[in-house]
């Protein structure tokens, strides 16, 4: 199934560090695929980056957050008639390596959305208490809500199918999307599920996530899902 | 009961409440949707400070004992309302305000495409 037609979306703010090694990376393992860097207001030299490589690119004028440079990348994949979308961070912690093996169950038809998942394998990934204590309890409310075991839930390293896309083009969160989407994708009837991989610890930056953020992260979906719930699906 | 010129004070006040309110309104500083609930208010604290004894009465019949605290509870109750009506106003400016940003990215990525491709398509341009 070469024919489809792939798009790589990297979300970056500030990733003039890694940029160039996750470009490269993309291009060794899923050269078919075409390559957007979704730009979310950086103040280093991430545009020019993009730029030199001569990938595709979309600029925010602010700083939007992930959720809201994701569907901005979805909304372009979406209109320019793409089979498939996958999220690779620009801070290079996604292994390209993995990318043929992500879209893999998709091009087969066999799911809407494939997450690559860091606790599928023993790939030894190391985690720290308090995220490993999120993971647990995003796991049981996906568990609890949609009957389904996931074991990485706040992965961002997904590949989605069409009907994932014109869902996402319409609901996804600005701020800390990953459950939340997993959540409307279930309601909406598609299918996911995970493949294992490895994941690189960060490169360069910093971890967007701190002890306040990732209690933030829980509250926010904890009450947006319990709300949420009585909204009627659209 | 309160002094004359206690009360001559608010009924000053309310006043110049209400002209602020007018004024902003016909510069267009205040859209007229959201003037409705001000004028209203400015409204009511005239009438209050005109005839004190509606103040006194409320009071009794809700059981305030000081009519001060009648006026304090209302306008902190008016207050919340006022300032939840604007988070909800807020976000939902918020995700119009992203919609459009998106939009706006990828109308400049799509002339910028259309631009290059107009140009390689005419060398004399």
């Amino acid at each position: 199934m070469n024919t489809m037609k792939i798009l790589i979306i990297v979300p970056a703010f500030n990733e003039e560090e890694t940029l160039r090694g996750v470009i490269l990376g993309v291009r060794t393992f899923l050269s078919q695929a075409d390559i957007l860097v979704v730009n979310d207001g950086s103040t280093d030299s991430t545009a020019n980056i993009a730029r030199e490589e001569g990938v595709l690119m979309l600029e925010h004028p602010y700083n939007m957050g992930i959720g809201a440079t994701m569907q901005t990348g979805f909304l372009y994949a979406l209109r320019n008639g793409y089979d498939i979308a996958i999220q690779v961070d620009g801070d290079g912690q996604h292994n390209p390596e993995f990318l043929p093996s992500l879209i893999k169950p998709i091009s087969e038809g066999k799911s809407n959305l494939v997450i690559g998942s860091r606790y599928l394998s023993d790939g030894g990934f190391k985690s720290t208490l308090l995220r490993k204590l999120g993971i647990k309890f995003f796991s049981s409310i996906i568990w609890i809500l949609t009957k389904k075991r996931v074991t990485d839930p706040t992965s961002g390293f997904r590949a989605i199918d069409q009907k994932g896309l014109e869902l996402f083009v319409n609901e996804y969160p600005s701020d800390y999307p990953e459950v939340e989407a997993l959540i409307s994708a279930s309601k909406k009837g598609l299918h996911f599920q995970e493949i294992p991989t490895r994941m690189r610890d960060r490169q360069g930056g910093t971890s967007s996530i701190g002890i306040l953020s990732a209690l933030y992260y829980m509250l926010k979906v904890t009450l947006s899902i319990s709300i949420g719930s009585f909204r009627r699906v659209r | 009961m309160m002094s004359i010129r206690l009360n001559l004070v608010a009924i000053i006040g309310s006043i110049i409440l209400l002209l602020i309110i007018l004024e902003l309104v016909r510069t267009k500083y205040l859209r007229e949707r959201y003037a409705l609930i001000w004028i209203v208010t400015g409204s009511l604290f005239l009438l209050l400070s005109i005839r004190v004894q509606f103040l006194y009465g409320i009071s009794s019949f809700l059981g305030f004992t000081v009519p001060s605290n009648t006026l304090f509870f209302f306008g902190i109750l008016f207050l919340l309302s006022i300032v939840l009506g604007l988070s909800v106003i807020t976000s939902r400016l918020t995700e119009k305000n992203k919609v459009l940003t998106q939009e706006v990215v990828l109308l400049k990525k799509r002339v910028a495409d259309l631009e290059k491709s107009h140009h390689s398509g005419n060398p004399n341009l």
